[in-house]
């Protein structure tokens, strides 16, 4: 029998007692993975939202941050619209009808604007057009990818895209067809879109909108911007045709039309730096009126620096204090049952057993106790942050499942909780070393 | 004559007295020797310095002076592991309570004490030293499962699971009802013959004592415990 089997068979013998020493352990643990984890992903997702293939997010005035939360993450609510004229000032003469190039034109790469506010199940909506997925890149820098059908064209006015969650969460294909509510889910129904593709996984936020052609959705009920004199309610929307009506509807008229934010790429000219010239563009539009350009890698690091990180440390430390206590759950378990273990130690000692023995087994006990705990505790957490998987995304706008994880934390933490459980059990391995046989096994005489 | 697999020269051992003031004597043996093979019951009155002897003897405690040399080797002069390791390997012990591990099993409890020994812990030598005890069927029974007389049988088994030189029993049938107490005696003396095993049995039971081909006092040869004890 080996010093572990004799560990082993020393915690089974304490069942009731180890078993509780590990559930607390196991109880710790899950919290702190769980914890670990969802701040992980979090932050995670918020930092790759830096890279969506646009550094600069033009919407109306208001807070920076709200704007790139509602335009990047797809959480918080839009601000306000901003007008189409102010728009296409980002748009080149070849898109605009006056044939001239907008105000910013020259700074601008690409310029796709996006229409919010709709919801589809719970998913925002997004009216776009088809630049968004032909011209726009993903967060490794290559172009969107679909894992069935095709991006929408912008003369098929009815056409989704639908993110790899959404499709997956909401069983939708290729060709089905789905009607968005207006502002909220019980908002009033929409005409249905037909869905023309559905996106390869980005693990961004993409994953998590809904897609349709701005065309569409501009003639949607309520959609139209009030001319003068009208209330948006009494507006009413240009002759729709929707989703297998057959036949292409007029659009919009421009005077009707709002976009509520522009994604930007701005150019890069040779010999200046991309950051100037994304500089120059940000400080003109911010000094006029129309609206606010907000970098999305700028608001991201400021609100990681001023909410993620301070709360990173706080984890850190709870963290530190939970394995730290867990720690002396073990001492206390294995002090208590010191009294217990001495006469077992004297009568292992008699047979032959050397002190190392008898230090080595309490201390494999301890590891096995820990490692039992923690690798528990460690699924436990991985489960619970699977269970709370849909509140984050709620929350957060995140998705999180069974395999999420926080590696390095992850990785340090059952193996410091061994180390600090092996350093707890120091002290009844000590008492356990010291054991005075012939006091433990004295008979008469 | 065979060489003897115990002998104390001039073995002297006492005790601080609680308070730390008073040293009280407990051994002090001129010569003591028993030869390979043989059978010796000691007896002793209470207070005589009986488990202090068998304890010095294991290696469990140190003689203040003199040699205990155990199958040649003094373990006076050997570190406490080295001493740890002649009592795994030369020495079996019995003692009055037991003394088994109550968390494991008949088998266990014998594996145990082979993890301790040089050998390899031995499932198929234990597992017939439980049969030899006639416990064959009691393999994975702990001990709180066992009778009394089960039990010792156990204890005996262990104390021979590192095939040992010698068993030392320290007042084996002393928590033994009357009705068991010949079964433990015969058990240890024939399973020590079997293995060709020298056994010293501490007792004060003069009906235990009788049994023994040699049976000495321990007043005889302790100048000690000749000293009422205070």
């Amino acid at each position: 029998m080996s010093l572990l089997g004799i560990a082993w068979r020393t915690i089974r013998q304490r069942l009731f007692t180890s078993l509780l020493t590990s559930l607390s352990l196991a109880l710790g643990v899950a919290l702190v993975v769980a914890t670990l984890i969802t701040a992980g992903v979090v932050k995670r997702a918020f930092a790759s939202g830096g890279g969506l293939g646009y550094n600069m997010i033009v919407g109306a005035k208001g807070s920076p941050l709200q704007l790139v939360l509602n335009s990047v993450y797809l959480i918080s609510r839009p601000i306000e619209n901003i007008s189409w004229d102010f728009y296409r000032e980002f748009l080149p003469a070849a898109e605009r009808p006056d044939g001239m190039a907008g105000r910013y034109a020259a700074s601008v790469q690409t310029a796709v604007p996006i229409c919010m506010g709709d919801y589809f199940r719970g998913y925002r909506v997004i009216g776009t057009n088809a630049a968004y997925f032909d011209r726009m890149t993903t967060v490794d820098g290559g172009p969107f990818r679909f894992a069935a059908g095709v991006n929408f064209r912008d003369d098929d006015f009815f056409g989704g895209v639908l993110g790899h969650e959404v499709a997956r969460r909401l069983g939708l294909a290729v060709g089905d067809t789905f009607s968005p509510t207006h502002g909220a889910d019980d908002g009033a129904v929409h005409d249905p879109f037909r869905v023309t593709g559905i996106l390869a996984r980005t693990d961004t936020p993409v994953d998590r909108g809904v897609y349709v052609n701005m065309e569409g959705f501009f003639l949607q009920e309520g959609h139209a911007k009030p001319l003068d004199g009208e209330s948006a309610s009494t507006t009413p929307a240009a002759q729709a045709q929707p989703a297998g009506g057959g036949g292409r509807p007029a659009p919009l008229p421009d005077a009707q039309r709002e976009v509520t934010a522009v994604l930007v790429t701005t150019a890069s000219i040779p010999g200046l730096p991309a950051e100037l010239m994304a500089m120059g563009l940000k400080q003109a539009i911010n000094e006029g009126r129309d609206g606010q350009a907000a970098e999305p890698v700028r608001e991201i690091r400021q609100l990681l620096d001023l909410f993620v990180r301070p709360l990173e440390l706080l984890l850190l430390l709870v963290t530190a204090l939970v394995v730290i206590v867990s720690a002396i759950g073990i001492l206390v378990s294995m002090v208590g049952s010191s009294l217990e273990r001495s006469r077992d130690v004297a009568i292992m000692r008699a047979l032959g057993a050397r002190r190392s023995h008898v230090l080595a087994t309490v201390l494999i006990e301890a590891v096995l106790l820990a490692g039992a705990g923690g690798l528990a505790g460690w699924v436990l957490g991985h489960l619970l942050v699977a269970s709370i998987g849909p509140l984050i995304t709620t929350n957060a706008g995140v998705s999180v499942g069974v395999l999420s994880g926080a590696p390095l934390a992850e990785l340090l933490l059952v193996p410091a909780l061994v180390l600090l459980a092996v350093g707890a059990a120091l002290l009844p391995a000590i008492a356990a070393y010291r054991t005075d046989v012939a006091r433990w096994l004295q008979g008469p005489g | 004559m065979d060489r003897p697999v115990i002998e104390l020269v001039e073995v002297r051992k006492s005790f601080v007295m609680p308070g730390g003031e008073e040293r009280i004597d407990v051994l002090d043996i001129p010569e003591f020797r028993l030869d390979a093979g043989a059978h010796c019951a000691l007896e002793g009155h209470s207070g005589s310095g009986k488990s202090t002897l068998l304890n010095v003897i294991s290696g469990i405690q140190r003689a203040d002076s003199g040699r205990v040399v155990i199958c040649g080797t003094d373990i006076g002069s050997l570190p406490e592991p080295a001493r740890d390791r002649v009592r795994a390997d030369r020495l079996g012990l019995v003692f009055q309570q037991f003394n088994l591990l109550p968390g494991f099993t008949a088998l266990e409890n014998v594996l145990v004490a082979m993890a301790f020994g040089s050998g390899r812990a031995d499932r198929g030598r234990a597992t017939d030293l439980l049969s030899a005890v006639g416990l064959g069927h009691r393999l994975h029974h702990k001990p709180a499962e066992l009778s009394v007389g089960q039990q010792q049988r156990v204890a005996v088994a262990r104390a021979l699971a590192n095939r040992p030189r010698i068993v030392l029993a320290d007042e084996p049938t002393a928590s033994v009802d009357a009705a068991h107490q010949q079964q433990v005696i015969d058990l240890l003396r024939t399973t020590c013959t079997e293995h060709g095993v020298a056994l010293l049995v501490v007792t004060h039971a003069p009906e235990v004592a009788g049994q023994f081909p040699h049976r000495l006092r321990l007043e005889d040869f302790n100048r000690a415990a000749r000293t009422p004890a205070r």
